[in-house]
């Protein structure tokens, strides 16, 4: 008989198959899971009686939990189960390589670029040949694939000294590809990209191949050159083709990762305590470091460490921060008293040749400070990271003091902070398997939380799901109400798909809290990069507005004298956080307090109504989707040799190769009009696809009438949702009367609209809220399902989207709106990666200058004098010029052509302050007042 | 705004000097010390303290010719240009003594007491830290340029500086204006542009004495041997500078002046009266323009102006000193990005500059401000509020078009 927790352990310490469960949790679970082995378990589900917590919500589930055993001595749970390998790869659709489509994309922009050059003869004579070469491997493939043995004259050099592996693969090997995929016809390897976009990393072998590289090359080794040339994402298709027509045997040269501290987050998260040797170097090494000081006399002279409560990475004496921590201490005194100044919040010092950002807080006299390495960490990310460390603190300890006083607490703080460390250096390290930009480092991912602008439909799909967790309406579970006393109220909750956030009930503060503490621990990370089969969380929180609560405030609105807990439940790439409160209407919460298995399964049962109206399906396109707002990913295209490049290519590669990025295919044809969108709102397709079909956007009243068995088919999809209801027949007529008249009948509707002086949005509302007795789930399948109409929408001025990228930062709401966090791996475009490092770089300056005015209109700081003329400051904006480098990167060599682009920031402090940051192109002078009034409109 | 800057003695941790700009408290003794013991202990473990932020301000401590340790600390003002300060004064340090005897520091109080002659130039260089204080006449503008006058007799004046400091068997001279640069002799490019500053401000400080010779260190070009900066009045505020041996005797030289500039004398009342404008007459602004300054980035040159269009002088609400301010904060905080050469980096880990900004402005609710760099010419520009960003870009590359053009310019 196994004992559950030790055949769990091994699991997730030995294998690397994340195929099996990999579970450690917390484990004092063993108290429990002791009673117990796996089978009988799985026998008798019925067994769960003896459970208090089972018995005292009746209609609780019938069935052990599957977390239950990891469940803490203190009533703490973390339980991860991620999905198996095998059935992860059909999601873990790397947008890139093993997306071979976008790798043609590139290869046409660059073959037709160098078509217009003297050598586009030969390029014309290279495609032929290449096509031959394809029916070749065609046929070929057929011979060979059945038995790989037989290829005799392959050779496997292995050049052992540690760091490169070169491997020269057969010109008579031909590997079959069910991609189609032209690398792994060549060489018989898959692909990614590294986390850095650029480096390109083996992700599996064919069947086939797997003879000739295994012993030596292996998964995770990064492929450097090919037959000598360096090779990167942006380059390869160039090369492949020059491999493709060369006679000569190719050779790879692999690099084997060189000692990268590769960190499983899962297995960080999980593990309670850290006794990783490795992990503890890697973070001493990295000069991260943490240290509270007690500083009042009585506890100096107690404490055996002079007054250090809490030092990690330890030992003490290794610790730079400790060693040095009189001259912190003493400057954090100095300032105030002698200085006239405010105490210092951080300080940059270098050690060992490592530039170090030292960050202060102080909390009464006592002080906690906080180090990260400058080159992972820059100062600005420093003083964000160590705000966020602060709020989550705060939120799991109630202060800073308990927190680091609490009995037997270091175990935990250890690995909080190590998930903090491994997370915050995460984003120059190669953990990831996924490229998403992951960083927690990124501007936009220090201020608050990512959120993504989303269509209306989709809006209310999920407020709604998360509404009715949050009503909590048991009736149907069980018939007597009068005896039934719940044990939480939820008082609030917020969603996350894939890191972004999708919707918060939460009061704003919490959702900070909240937020910084999925984000730096690494659990929002987690979500982004595996795909999660379960993921449950429980744990005793303080939230803010119990914290400020004055005790003896005889306020008769002040929340009750309870306890909160999160709970986290994840699937998929969703994660559900809910605040429970225990105190007032409900039972009272005393002693350890372990998760109800009947609230784990509401907030599951939250998350599979998402999944049964299909926002699953819908969220993945529709992030890969670039619509709302739309942003142009291939900026080349505005330049005028782009423009060239694109209308030639667009002309000659139609029907054979599309040029759109988007992986909408119907898209163009399905145009839904928006009915309270102005004018000014710029509905198109892709600027791409735009110049392919029409020629430009003027041509946009076409499209009312390509596609004309689609729109009949959607919107018969339409009438029979609405099928009951007048009013919505109505409305629905009013839909297609727009797309029949396009732009006039549109602009004619809202004249009458304004005469009758109401607003569209609630037109559209007036229809759904009337329909309501039909089955809604009918209608959210018909909704979400109909993916392929989206409407894109553009913010900026001009015929060309000359949109790059957007932050808009509401720091109060502790929320911003910008695009996906992989656009940037979509775009796979170098000029929009260098023009993204820009923006992002000048974001930081803006938004230091902009706080100057934020600062002094909300009088947060009067005490410190503040430079009069930088207060006054509303917009800053500095314009970029792109080096020659990386334009002859994209295939514009030409001197003459420019390319500029401006970054934007502006402050609107009406009615609470917020930021909007935007980049776009040059050619059109933009007003950011109108941007962000176009933004408003998609929220 | 307050800007404190001490200098200790690295070692014995003997206080040397402690100059203060604005509303704060003299620092005390006791301060001081806990300042360098801070840096001392630091350095005792191999860790030394860059600097420290304070909410709008900075701490910082720097160390000079292993000798001398500098601590700035400031506030609400121009913080970011700290660094740059302290570089500045231990530049007039060695000025006023000499680099060596700054390394050795035998006899300490004999130093305080040289340096005690330096103090008006290290409060003009303080000056500059203050957001709010162009009242004073005096060239602090900025730290990293040299604040001068276009204007078209400069040619003219260059062959009568040549000459003059041929006279005086001297190499380096020129020619100020209330405190402005306006003519200099064909080689005075050779000294660095703050050595040159280090000149103007010298001459500064030396309040109308009619003619001074002052022993002088030049940081760059010869830290340990010294020089003989001769200061003479020509008219009110205007001042002939030239660096020269030790010969001829003051007297002499008071003889070759007169000689030299009595028949320039028309000349240099002429390019008297470009001075509020500090541009020839030939270049003509846009009265939307309510202040300028344009820089010429490889000769660390700038001219400021705010009294650009007479008739409407009065009419704007902003006072011309608030115009210069704001200017003025504008460069040192936003526009200095796009001249990545002048960055002032010594200690910094070096990030790749490779970001090329070519434009940049700010718009509030009083005014708007626009950046651009065209070559070697850098103009920041000063609009009411009332201008569309796009038509600043337009005007500003127009008043760029000219000052590159223009034949009354002279650099």
């Amino acid at each position: 008989m196994h004992r559950t927790y030790l055949t769990w352990n091994s699991c997730s310490l030995e294998s690397r198959h994340w195929g099996q469960l990999v579970l450690l949790g917390i484990l004092g679970g063993c108290s429990f899971s002791g009673l117990f082995d796996v089978a009988g378990r799985e026998r008798t589900p019925n067994g769960s009686a003896f459970f208090v917590w089972q018995a005292r919500v009746r209609s609780g589930s019938s069935s052990v939990p599957e977390w239950d055993s990891d469940v803490g001595e203190d009533g703490e749970l973390f339980y991860v189960k991620l999905k198996s390998n095998d059935e992860a790869a059909h999601d873990k659709q790397s947008p890139l390589l093993e997306n071979c489509e976008t790798f043609k994309l590139r290869n046409n922009f660059k073959r037709s670029s160098t078509r217009r050059s003297t050598k586009g003869r030969i390029f014309k004579a290279l495609k032929v040949r290449k096509t031959k070469n394809l029916e070749n491997d065609y046929t070929r493939k057929k011979d060979s694939s059945g038995n790989p043995s037989n290829v005799l004259n392959r050779n496997l050099i292995g050049e052992d000294n540690n760091k490169f592996v070169v491997v020269q693969v057969s010109k008579n090997m031909i590997f079959t590809s069910e991609k189609n995929c032209q690398i792994e016809k060549l060489f018989g390897l898959s692909l990614e990209t590294h986390f850095d976009g650029k480096t390109l990393k083996v992700a599996d072998f064919l069947v086939e191949s797997r003879a000739i590289y295994l012993p030596k090359v292996k998964k995770g080794y990064y492929l450097q050159k090919i037959n000598g040339i360096d090779v990167n994402s942006y380059n390869i298709n160039n090369i492949l083709q020059r491999v493709a027509e060369d006679h000569c045997n190719p050779k790879l040269t692999f690099q084997i990762p060189s000692g990268d501290f590769n960190i499983e987050i899962d297995k960080l998260l999980t593990s309670k305590n850290i006794t990783d040797n490795s992990l503890i170097q890697f973070l001493k090494d990295s000069m991260c470091s943490v240290l509270y000081i007690c500083c009042n006399d009585v506890e100096y002279n107690s404490n055996d460490d002079k007054g250090v409560l809490y030092c990690y990475p330890r030992p003490f004496n290794q610790n730079f921060l400790y060693n040095t921590r009189g001259a912190y201490v003493t400057l954090n005194h100095l300032a105030p008293k002698s200085l006239g100044t405010s105490e210092p919040i951080t300080s940059t010092v270098l050690y060992n040749g490592t530039f170090i950002n030292v960050s202060y807080t102080s909390y009464y006299n006592d002080l906690l400070l906080i180090a990260f390495p400058n080159k992972a960490v820059d100062l600005f990310a420093t003083t964000r990271v160590c705000k966020n460390i602060v709020r989550i603190l705060e939120l799991l300890y109630g202060s800073l003091k308990s927190c680091f006083t609490k009995p037997n607490n270091v175990d935990k703080l250890d690995s909080l902070f190590s998930q903090i460390f491994v997370t915050s250096l995460a984003g120059n390290k190669s953990s990831s398997e996924r490229k998403t930009a992951l960083s927690v480092t990124n501007f936009e991912d220090l201020l608050a939380a990512h959120a993504v602008t989303l269509s209306l439909e989709v809006k209310v799909q999920i407020n709604d799901a998360i509404t009715e967790l949050e009503a909590a309406d048991y009736r149907e579970w069980t018939d007597d109400v009068e005896n039934f006393q719940r044990l939480y109220t939820v008082i609030g909750s917020c969603l996350y798909y894939s890191g972004h956030l999708l919707s918060s009930h939460l009061q704003d503060d919490d959702l900070k809290e909240i937020n910084a503490y999925l984000k730096l621990t690494g659990i929002l990370r987690l979500s982004v990069e595996k795909d999660l089969e379960k993921l449950v969380l429980w744990k005793e929180v303080f939230i803010c507005e119990h914290r400020k609560q004055n005790k003896n405030d005889g306020n008769e609105f002040r929340i009750p004298d309870g306890r909160w807990f999160l709970l986290l439940v994840g699937r998929g790439h969703f994660l559900l956080a809910t605040l429970m409160e225990a105190g007032g209407c409900t039972e009272d919460a005393t002693g350890v307090t372990p998760p109800s298995p009947f609230y784990v399964e509401e907030c599951e049962s939250c998350l599979d109504l998402l999944y049964d109206v299909g926002l699953n399906k819908y969220l993945a396109s529709w992030f890969s989707s670039n619509t709302m707002p739309q942003l142009e990913t291939s900026p080349e295209y505005l330049t005028k040799v782009g423009r060239k490049i694109r209308d030639t290519s667009g002309l000659k590669s139609e029907g054979t190769i599309k040029t759109s990025t988007l992986k909408l295919p119907k898209f163009q044809s399905e145009m839904k009009k928006r009915h309270n969108s102005s004018e000014q709102i710029n509905i198109g397709t892709s600027a791409s696809e735009n110049a392919t079909n029409y020629g430009s956007h003027h041509s946009l009243y076409n499209q009312w009438y390509s596609g004309p068995q689609k729109q009949y088919r959607h919107s018969s999809n339409l009438d029979i949702s609405y099928s009951e209801d007048s009013n919505s027949l109505k409305s629905n007529s009013e839909i297609s009367d727009d797309r029949v008249q396009g732009r006039r009948a549109d602009r004619e509707q809202r004249n009458r609209r304004d005469s009758s002086g109401s607003d569209s949005d609630w037109d559209r509302q007036e229809g759904s809220r009337a329909s309501s007795s039909i089955d809604v789930s009918d209608i959210r399948k018909s909704l979400l399902n109909e993916i392929d109409q989206v409407t894109t929408h553009r913010i900026t001025a001009g015929e060309e989207n000359v949109l790059f990228h957007f932050i808009q930062l509401e720091t109060a709401k502790g929320v911003l709106i910008a695009p996906v966090k992989n656009i940037e791996v979509q775009a796979n475009n170098v000029l929009y990666s260098h023009i993204i490092k820009s923006f992002r770089s000048a974001c930081v300056k803006i938004h230091e200058l902009l706080q100057q005015n934020i600062r002094f209109k909300t009088n947060h700081a009067p005490a410190n004098p503040l430079n009069k003329i930088l207060i006054a400051v509303k917009e800053y904006g500095i314009l970029f010029q792109t080096p020659p480098s990386i334009l002859g990167q994209c295939g514009i060599n030409k001197k003459s052509e420019s390319f500029q682009f401006w970054a934007v920031g502006r402050v609107f402090s009406e009615p609470e302050p917020r930021e909007l940051y935007v980049c776009y192109h040059e050619s059109v002078p933009q007003d950011l007042t109108e941007v962000a009034y176009l933004l408003s409109y998609l929220e | 705004m307050s800007v404190i800057v001490i200098a200790v003695a690295s070692e014995s941790g003997v206080p040397i000097f402690s100059r203060k700009r604005g509303n704060n408290e003299n620092v005390q003794f006791s301060t001081i010390a806990s300042l360098h013991g801070i840096n001392m202990f630091s350095k005792c473990h191999n860790l030394s303290m860059i600097k420290t932020q304070v909410e709008n301000g900075d701490i910082l401590w720097k160390e000079y010719c292993k000798s001398v340790t500098l601590i700035g600390i400031a506030t609400g003002g121009l913080e970011c240009d700290l660094e740059l300060l302290l570089s500045c004064v231990h530049d007039t340090m060695i000025f006023c003594i000499g680099k060596k005897e700054l390394e050795n520091l035998k006899n300490i109080d004999q130093i305080k007491r040289d340096l005690r002659q330096c103090y008006p130039i290290l409060d003009y260089l303080l000056e500059s830290l203050d957001p709010n204080a162009v009242s004073s006449t005096q060239p602090t503008l900025t730290l990293d340029l040299i604040q001068s006058m276009l204007c078209p007799q400069a040619q003219q004046l260059q062959q009568a500086l040549d000459q003059y400091a041929e006279s005086v068997t001297g190499r380096w001279a020129c020619l100020s204006i209330h405190g402005q640069l306006v003519a200099t002799s064909s080689d005075f490019h050779e000294l660095d542009a703050r050595e040159a500053r280090l000149m103007l401000l010298l001459a500064a400080a030396q309040d109308g004495a009619p003619l001074r010779d002052t022993p002088v260190y030049l940081p760059h070009m010869s830290p340990n041997v010294a020089f003989r900066a001769v200061t003479c009045k020509l008219l009110a505020d205007v001042y002939i500078l030239v660096v020269c041996g030790a010969t001829p005797p003051l007297s002499q030289i008071d003889e070759i002046v007169l000689q030299c500039w009595e028949g320039y004398a028309q000349m240099i009342k002429e390019a008297k009266l470009i001075h509020p404008r500090n541009f020839p007459t030939s270049i003509t602004f846009e009265p939307s323009i309510l202040g300028i300054l344009a820089i010429n980035v490889p000769r660390r040159k700038c001219v400021f102006s705010r009294h650009l269009n007479v008739s409407n002088q009065k009419s704007r609400g902003m006072s011309g000193a608030h115009r210069t301010d704001i200017l003025r904060t504008f460069y040192v905080t936003t526009a200095r990005h796009l001249a990545p050469e002048l960055k002032f980096k010594e200690n910094e880990n070096k990030e790749e500059c490779s970001d090329c900004i070519s434009e940049t402005y700010w718009s509030s609710e009083y005014h708007k401000c626009h950046a651009q760099r065209s070559g070697n010419l850098l103009c920041c520009v000063l609009y009411s509020s009332t201008v569309p960003t796009h038509t600043m870009r337009l005007i500003t590359t127009q008043i760029l078009q000219d000052l590159n053009t223009n034949k009354d310019v002279y650099w």
